[in-house]
């Protein structure tokens, strides 16, 4: 027995080296993208750029936070693209009519959230895959909010409003603050709360979670209700920075918010996530995107280099599992 | 145990020297790690060749290194005296050999004669000849003398009819070396007597079976050799006939087979549960009681509705009528958090299924019923989680480095332990073990029902649920017999014999 203990021993040690490893890889890839990017062009590396990227990247960032709770469920949301849009169209109406801005944002949110528990009952009450519930209310959603504006986009008027995404705090814009603000609470919640520990015990197996005490249920519901009040946010966020309310607005987000997700290293099987990883791997394709448009890429290449990545790294993790 | 004891194997086993593979120096080492010590071994042409030892021993290497899934490190696999590379599984199967393994690893949406030609599908001008196929596949497995329907879809089938399949895939195509790893955990007796038939057959049409297996009554009922395997090393090979359980024991353990079935005779007090004419999915009208410092047996085959008696006492699946008892008061367990928090512990059935999250750390395992306990205002407080953990690990001396090892990683003796473990510090009152040794070795059994007998000194009862009839005999105070659902014999501690309480649970 003692030789097996040395054997899992190494394993252990292997495997803690390896999240580290993976986490400073990724993080490495993004150096690298970045010093080669501001030798391939000098328009990269100007804080006008960067400020430009960190914005870009963040909504991206905060979709695949919250897109994390839901895939170590062993879930998926498809729908937060959709939610995005939605949400700017609901922001855009409340201030429209007049409702002050903390109101109209609460609103928002709990919209957002209304969203996530219909999600969460969709799979626990009824039965649904997840995958079949969100991607109903991907359509849908877009539909309710083309039919509340008659097709229309809604212009804000609100200065105050609309400035908050061209601010900037200690010469960091105000949308990457958002970011942090997002981020620490989640992380604190995946590592350090039990809802946390609940959420990977339901994706790596819910029976034995449910025979443990685990209310699955609940956990279900936290985890979309999350991912849909961190779009239902984005969507706040989104309307700052362009000024509209349009549901056809963060087209195919969902998407890019998943890809971010799983290249920083969370399984689609459940189980496996970090809240760091998604971040990184949110402004890594940011960066690529950024990259593109400067060097004057085809923006068709972009949807190929991001596609060609994910293969990349899921390959290479895939790789890694099975050497183990 | 001795008495059952069967005639050996009444075949002699075939010429000394009528070898068909032989181990040479066999070795196996993972780093530094020597899973497999260099091994001697050949096996004969036409002979059951039993493997014991306890889980960690090193069989599952050996499994591994004949089929080919594992590369060796050291020695000389010989296949009819010529050195063989056994790089992968398919050039095992070109060779004939073939395995059956505890896990059914088939094809669960496909029909049974789909999964029997799986690969190896009968073809015409490029369309599959599905009646064919089922019609020759039906051949197969009414000449094996199995009652399975071939054009049934597989996962209708009971896990041990699955088995069954999975044995009739692996003796075609023209296998003459067939391993079997534990392949009665999950059938019942008539299954294991249609399996055991089907052995005999093999053996005598010349195929050299190896029967791995932690039932030593069916190694002695149908193997001719016995090799035990013992930490990696491959402590000596027996005649059959020329050993004893006690012997083949003592040689995987050095302990005697007294010391495994751990019984004190503790004081019975107050009745803790009490079900007054149950019923609910798979069970009806069962009545039993549980007092303090009981074991309380359920014995019945799989299938009989002890589990899901369990389960609904549980809370996990609504009864239909009856009522459940707490200390004397009527109680509605609706869901699983109800039947916790009044003190009932369940160590499910399925380890696997039920039992673990095993793509997590031990720790999170052991600590996942009493997160809300480790919590300090918002958050979990690290140090008294890694305390809690470490405290369980230690208690019942689960064999791994840390708790951040994965769970999957855990042999299946240490695999129950932490079902069992994630209970302790609970402070339930009733424990509900549901086939708790269902492929652990015997070390780890003793330890096992030394932890029974520690909860019942500490006042808990407990309602353990067993195919393993030596296990409730051996331990239960009360043992309640199974049979389609309802509850067909009630004896006090030792009342009958195990004949008895066989027949009734057989219904003969």
């Amino acid at each position: 027995m003692t030789s097996t203990d040395a054997a899992s021993a190494k394993a252990i040690a292997a495997r803690r080296n390896y999240s580290f490893l993976f986490a400073l890889t990724l993080l490495g890839l993004l150096v690298l993208l970045c010093v080669v990017l501001s030798f391939a062009t000098p328009n990269f590396m100007t804080e006008k750029n960067i400020s430009n990227l960190l914005r870009q990247g963040s909504m991206i960032a905060i979709l695949a936070v919250g897109q994390t709770f839901v895939i170590i469920t062993a879930g998926i949301d498809l729908s937060v693209g959709a939610v995005v849009g939605f949400s700017t169209v609901i922001i855009a109406l409340l201030l429209q009519a007049g409702v002050p801005v903390p109101l109209a944002i609460l609103i928002t949110l709990l919209v957002g959230l209304g969203i996530g528990l219909f999600h969460g009952f969709g799979i626990t009450q009824m039965g649904l895959p997840p995958f079949i519930i969100t991607l109903a209310t991907l359509t849908s959603l877009r539909g309710i909010g083309l039919l509340m504006t008659n097709g229309a986009t809604i212009s804000i008027e609100n200065d105050n409003f609309t400035q908050f995404a061209t601010q900037s705090f200690l010469n960091i814009p105000s949308l990457f603050w958002m970011v942090i603000l997002v981020a620490i609470p989640a992380y604190i919640l995946l590592n350090h709360m039990r809802w946390g520990r609940y959420l990977f015990a339901v994706g790596s197996n819910p029976e034995s979670a449910r025979l443990s005490g685990v209310r699955v249920k609940g956990v279900i519901y936290l985890a979309y209700s999350l991912s849909s009040v961190f779009a239902a946010f984005v969507g706040v966020l989104l309307a700052t920075r362009i000024g509209i309310g349009n549901a056809t607005q963060a087209d195919g987000w969902e998407l890019q918010a998943i890809a971010s997700t799983v290249i920083g290293g969370t399984s689609l099987f459940g189980a496996v996530g970090s809240i760091h990883g998604p971040l990184i791997g949110a402004f890594i394709l940011a960066t690529i995107n950024n990259g593109a448009n400067l060097l004057n890429v085809n923006s068709f290449w972009q949807r190929i280099i991001t596609g060609g990545l994910i293969i990349l790294i899921v390959y290479f993790d895939q790789l890694r599992r099975r050497g183990r | 145990m001795s008495e059952l004891r069967t005639a050996a194997a009444a075949a002699v086993p075939s010429s000394e020297d009528d070898t068909i593979l032989e181990l040479h120096n066999l070795e196996k080492r993972y780093g530094a790690v020597q899973a497999l010590k260099p091994s001697n071994l050949k096996f004969r042409r036409g002979e059951v060749h039993a493997i014991v030892g306890e889980n960690g021993a090193g069989k599952s290497t050996l499994i591994k290194l004949l089929t080919g899934v594992i590369p060796r490190t050291g020695g000389d696999i010989l296949w009819n005296s010529k050195s063989v590379a056994l790089s992968n599984p398919q050039e095992a199967i070109d060779h004939g050999i073939n395995a059956v393994h505890q896990e059914v690893v088939l094809c669960r949406h496909l029909s049974v004669a789909a999964n029997i030609f799986l690969g190896d599908e009968t073809v015409k001008f490029g369309l599959l000849q599905k009646r064919e196929m089922t019609r020759a596949a039906q051949k197969i497995l009414d000449d094996m003398g199995f009652q399975i329907p071939a054009a049934a879809i597989l996962g209708s089938l009971t896990i041990g009819q699955q088995q069954l399949v999975a044995t009739a895939r692996a003796s075609l195509r023209g296998t003459q070396f067939l391993i079997f790893d534990e392949p009665t955990a999950y059938l019942t007796r008539q299954e294991a007597a249609q399996l055991f038939a089907l052995i005999r057959r093999l053996k005598a049409e010349g195929v050299t079976i190896v029967y791995i297996s932690h039932r030593m009554e069916e190694v002695f009922e149908l193997a001719d050799r016995v090799s035990v395997l013992r930490d990696g090393l491959m402590v000596g090979t027996r005649n059959i006939a020329e050993t004893s359980d006690g012997e083949l024991v003592s040689m995987m353990i050095n302990r005697t087979i007294e010391q495994i079935y751990h019984k004190e005779t503790i004081p019975f007090g107050e009745t803790i549960l009490e079900t007054r004419n149950l019923s609910g999915k798979g069970f009806e009208d069962v009545s039993i009681s549980i007092r303090r410092g009981e074991i309380v047996g359920l014995y019945g085959l799989i299938g009989a509705g002890r589990s899901e008696f369990a389960l609904s006492v549980f809370g996990r699946n609504p009864k239909t009528s009856g009522e459940i008892l707490w200390k004397g008061r009527p109680v509605d367990i609706r869901d699983e958090r109800t039947a916790i928090g009044l003190g009932i512990a369940l160590a499910p059935e399925s380890r696997r299924d039920q039992g673990l999250n095993l793509n997590l750390p031990i720790g999170l395992n052991l600590n996942l019923p009493i997160y809300d306990r480790l919590t300090r205002g918002f958050t979990i407080s690290g140090r008294a989680e890694a305390e809690h953990a470490d405290r369980q690990i230690r208690n019942l001396s689960i064999k791994t480095p840390s708790r951040k090892t994965l769970a999957s990683s855990m042999s299946g003796g240490n695999q129950q332990k932490i079902v069992i473990g994630k209970w302790l510090n609970h402070g339930a009152e009733l424990f509900i073990f549901d086939e708790p040794t269902v492929g652990v070795d015997v070390g780890t059994k003793a330890e096992i029902y030394r932890l029974f007998a520690a909860l019942l000194k500490e006042g808990a009862g407990i309602l353990l649920i067993s195919s393993y009839l030596p296990e409730v005999y051996e331990l239960a105070d009360t043992l309640h017999v199974f049979r389609t659902g309802h509850l067909v014999g009630s004896q006090p501690f030792r009342g009958s014999s195990h004949e008895d309480v066989l027949a009734e649970a057989i219904g003969v």
